[in-house]
C-alpha cells in the first residue's frame, strides 16, 4: 500500500463524566465515592424496598447467545421449586424472551397491574413459580429498544414489581456484556452471585470469560460455571458422543479460579420440553440429565447458605 | 389486593425529538425529518466510503448461538475461495469471535493508514474488521447504545475497504442497537441471510429478524437452519439434538426462501476452534455442501440485482 500505518489503539467513541451515573459505561470502574451515595438514593431505594423479602438473588449469564441460559434458568428454577422453594424468574432478555414459553405460560397468562405494582404471572404446573417477562406484555412485537429504554425497563422490573416473599429470584440475562447485563448488575440490590453458562468449544470461552469478568468487575460473587451441551447421549444405542470438543467450560473455571458446577449433556428431549412448555427436570425427574440439574440446584444452595 | 388490570404497555416510550440517529422507530417512521437525516452528515460520508463495495450482505438471527458468526465466516471464506474479493465486518462488539474463527492470532492488531483503518488480511483471503483486533481479550466491553452507534459509524465511514465485491456484516443477537444501527447506516444492503436452529422456541426471534428486514426494506435472501439432524457415529441412527424442521416451517409461513439445513457436527465446532473454516478444511463434506447452497443463493441474488 505504500502508506505509513500505525496500530489502532482505541476506537474514538469515549465519553466524559457528566455525573449521570445511570448512563455511564464506566460505572463499575469508577472510584468516585459519591457514586453509591447518589446512586442508592436516587435509583435503588425503591428496588431495595420492593425486593426486601427475597432471600437470594442469582443471575444466569453467559456472554454468548444460545448456550442455554434460559434453559438452565428455567430448569434450575424448577428444580429449586421442586425442592419446595418459592422461586421467581426475571426474564431480562427483552428482544428475545423465551422463558414464558418454556414455562408454558405464554399466551395463557399476562402480567397484571395491581395497587402494589406489576403482578408476576404464575406457572401452570402448581409449583408456585412466578415469572416476569417482556413477552408477557408484548407477545409478538419486534422489540427495538436502545439503552435508555432498556434501563427504564430494568428499573421497572426491579422497582415496580410486587415480588412478595420469595426464597429465590433467578435472573436470566441476554447475551452481551453491555446494556442489559450492566443495567441489571447496577440496579439489583444485594445480589448473591452469578452463574456463567457456557458450551464446550474453545471459541465460546471468549464470551464466557468476558461475562464472568464482568460479574467480578461489578462486585458480584461468581458462584460457578456450567458447561452445557457437553456430549450427546444417543437415544437409540445409549452411547455418549461429542458434538463439540468437550472441556472448555471446566478449563475456563480452572483458569479463572471459580467453581465448576458441572456438565449438562445434550438430550433431544430437553429442547422438546422447552418447546412444549414443560420444564425437562419436572417432566423427566429421574433422567440422568435431570439428576445433574437437581444436583447443580443442591450445590448452588449449599454454596449460598455457606456464605451466610 | 385492590383492583387489578392487565398490563398493556411499559411506561418507557418517548415522542419524536428529531434525533433520527437515536430513534427506536426509525424504520416505521415516514416523517420528512428522516429523509433529511438520510441525505446529510455521516450517512453521506459512509456512502462515499463504501462506493467501491459492490454487494453488502447482512447475516443475522436474533437469537444467540444459532451460528451467525459460523455462517458469516464460512460464507466469506467460500466466496474468497471462488476468487471474490471479500471483507467481513464483525458487528459483535461485546464478545467478538470472528478473528479466532478465521485463525487470526490473538495479538494481531488493526492498523490505521492514510485512508483509514486497514482491514486485517486473514489466511483465507478474507479481510476482517473486528473490535477483537483492537481491544484486549480480557477487556470487558460495556458500550451502551450511543457508543455502539459511534463504533458502527466509524467502522463504516473510516475503514479503507478499497475494492470489495462482497462486504459481509455479522450482526449479534437481539433486535435492538447493533441490528438497527447497521441496517440504518449501511446504505443499499443487497440482502440479508437469516439463520436459525430447528427448535420451535427459536423461531419467534428469527421471525422478528425477518420483520425487521422487511420494515427496513432489505431483500431477504433466505433462511438457513443450523444444527439440524446428524447421525450417531456409533450406531448410525439419526440423532437430532433438537426436534427438526421448525426453521423450514417458519420460512414457509413468512413466505421467504428456505435455503438449506446445516447438520450439527463436531467438524463445524472444531473447525471454528482451529480457525480454519470447514468450507476449506472439509471441502467435500455434507457441511460444506450445505454451505455451497448458501453461497450459490447469495451470488445468484446479488447478480440478479445487478441485472436490474
Amino acid at each position: 500500500m505504500g502508506q505509513e500505518a500505525r496500530e489502532v489503539i482505541s476506537i474514538n467513541v469515549e465519553l466524559r463524566c457528566d455525573h449521570k451515573c445511570e448512563n455511564c459505561e464506566r460505572f463499575f470502574d469508577c472510584r468516585d465515592e459519591m457514586k453509591w451515595k447518589i446512586y442508592r438514593r436516587r435509583r435503588m431505594a425503591q428496588a431495595i424496598k420492593k425486593m426486601s423479602n427475597i432471600k437470594h438473588k442469582i443471575t444466569i449469564s453467559g456472554g454468548k447467545g444460545g448456550v442455554g441460559k434460559s434453559t438452565v434458568s428455567t430448569n434450575l428454577a424448577t428444580a429449586l421449586a421442586m425442592m419446595g422453594r418459592k422461586v421467581t424468574i426475571l426474564d431480562q432478555d427483552f428482544d428475545g424472551s423465551t422463558i414464558p414459553r418454556m414455562l408454558g405460560v405464554q399466551g395463557v397468562k399476562k402480567l397484571r397491574y395491581g395497587t402494589q405494582g406489576i403482578i408476576p404471572a404464575e406457572d401452570t404446573l402448581g409449583l408456585g413459580m412466578q415469572v416476569i417477562s417482556m413477552a408477557l406484555v408484548y407477545p409478538d412485537e419486534v422489540i427495538t429498544m436502545f439503552h435508555e429504554m432498556r434501563r427504564g425497563t430494568t428499573e421497572e422490573f426491579l422497582a415496580n414489581v410486587d415480588y412478595g416473599e420469595r426464597d429465590y429470584l433467578i435472573v436470566d440475562l441476554p447475551p452481551g456484556t453491555s446494556s442489559d447485563a450492566c443495567n441489571l448488575l447496577q440496579y439489583i440490590p444485594d445480589l448473591d452471585g452469578t452463574i456463567t453458562v457456557t458450551v464446550p468449544p474453545a471459541v465460546s470461552q471468549l464470551a464466557a470469560r468476558k461475562a464472568t469478568l464482568l460479574s467480578a468487575k461489578a462486585g458480584s460473587k461468581v458462584l460457578g460455571i456450567i458447561e452445557n451441551m457437553s456430549g450427546y447421549i444417543c437415544g437409540k444405542c445409549g452411547k455418549e458422543f461429542d458434538l463439540m470438543k468437550r472441556g472448555g467450560g471446566e478449563a475456563l473455571a480452572k483458569e479463572l479460579g471459580v467453581p465448576f458446577l458441572g456438565r449438562l449433556p445434550l438430550h433431544p428431549e430437553v429442547a422438546e420440553a422447552c418447546d412444549k412448555g414443560v420444564p425437562f427436570v419436572y417432566k423427566f425427574p429421574s433422567n440422568p440429565v435431570s439428576e445433574k440439574m437437581k444436583e447443580i440446584a443442591r450445590r448452588l444452595e449449599e454454596e449460598i447458605l455457606q456464605r451466610l | 389486593m385492590g383492583v387489578e388490570t392487565e398490563l398493556k404497555e411499559l411506561n418507557v416510550t418517548e415522542g419524536c425529538n428529531k434525533k433520527c440517529e437515536d430513534c427506536e422507530k426509525y424504520f416505521e417512521c415516514d416523517l420528512s425529518v428522516k429523509e433529511i437525516f438520510k441525505q446529510k452528515g455521516i450517512l453521506s460520508l459512509i456512502r462515499e466510503n463504501l462506493k467501491n463495495v459492490k454487494y453488502k450482505i447482512v447475516v443475522l438471527g436474533g437469537k444467540g448461538g444459532v451460528g451467525k458468526s459460523m455462517l458469516a465466516v464460512n460464507l466469506a471464506a467460500a466466496l474468497a475461495k471462488r476468487g471474490k474479493k471479500v471483507a467481513l465486518l464483525d458487528q459483535v462488539y461485546d464478545c467478538p469471535a470472528v478473528p479466532m474463527m478465521l485463525g487470526v492470532s490473538g495479538d494481531a492488531r488493526l492498523m490505521i493508514g492514510e485512508k483509514g483503518l486497514i482491514p486485517y488480511e486473514s489466511k483465507w483471503g478474507v479481510r476482517v474488521i473486528s473490535t477483537g483486533l483492537i481491544l484486549d481479550q480480557d477487556e470487558v466491553i460495556i458500550w451502551f447504545h450511543e457508543m455502539k452507534r459511534n463504533a458502527t459509524e466509524e467502522l463504516l465511514a473510516a475503514v479503507d475497504y478499497g475494492d470489495t465485491e462482497y462486504l459481509i456484516a455479522d450482526i449479534p443477537a437481539g433486535t435492538s442497537s447493533e441490528t438497527v444501527n447497521i441496517l440504518k447506516y449501511m446504505p443499499d444492503i443487497a440482502g440479508g441471510v437469516v439463520i436459525t436452529v430447528p427448535s420451535q422456541i427459536s423461531q419467534n426471534v428469527a421471525r422478528k429478524c425477518i420483520y425487521i428486514l422487511k420494515s427496513a426494506r432489505i431483500p431477504i435472501i433466505g433462511v438457513v437452519e443450523n444444527m439440524s439432524d446428524t447421525n450417531c457415529p456409533e450406531c448410525g441412527e439419526p440423532a437430532s439434538i433438537i426436534s427438526s424442521g421448525a426453521g423450514e416451517r417458519m420460512a414457509r409461513e413468512e413466505e421467504v426462501s428456505f435455503l438449506v439445513k446445516v447438520p450439527v457436527s463436531i467438524k463445524v465446532s472444531t473447525s471454528l476452534d482451529d480457525g480454519e473454516p470447514f468450507v476449506i478444511k472439509y471441502p467435500g463434506s455434507e457441511e460444506a455442501k450445505a454451505m455451497d447452497a448458501v453461497v450459490n443463493a447469495v451470488v445468484k441474488h446479488c447478480e440478479t440485482i445487478k441485472g436490474n
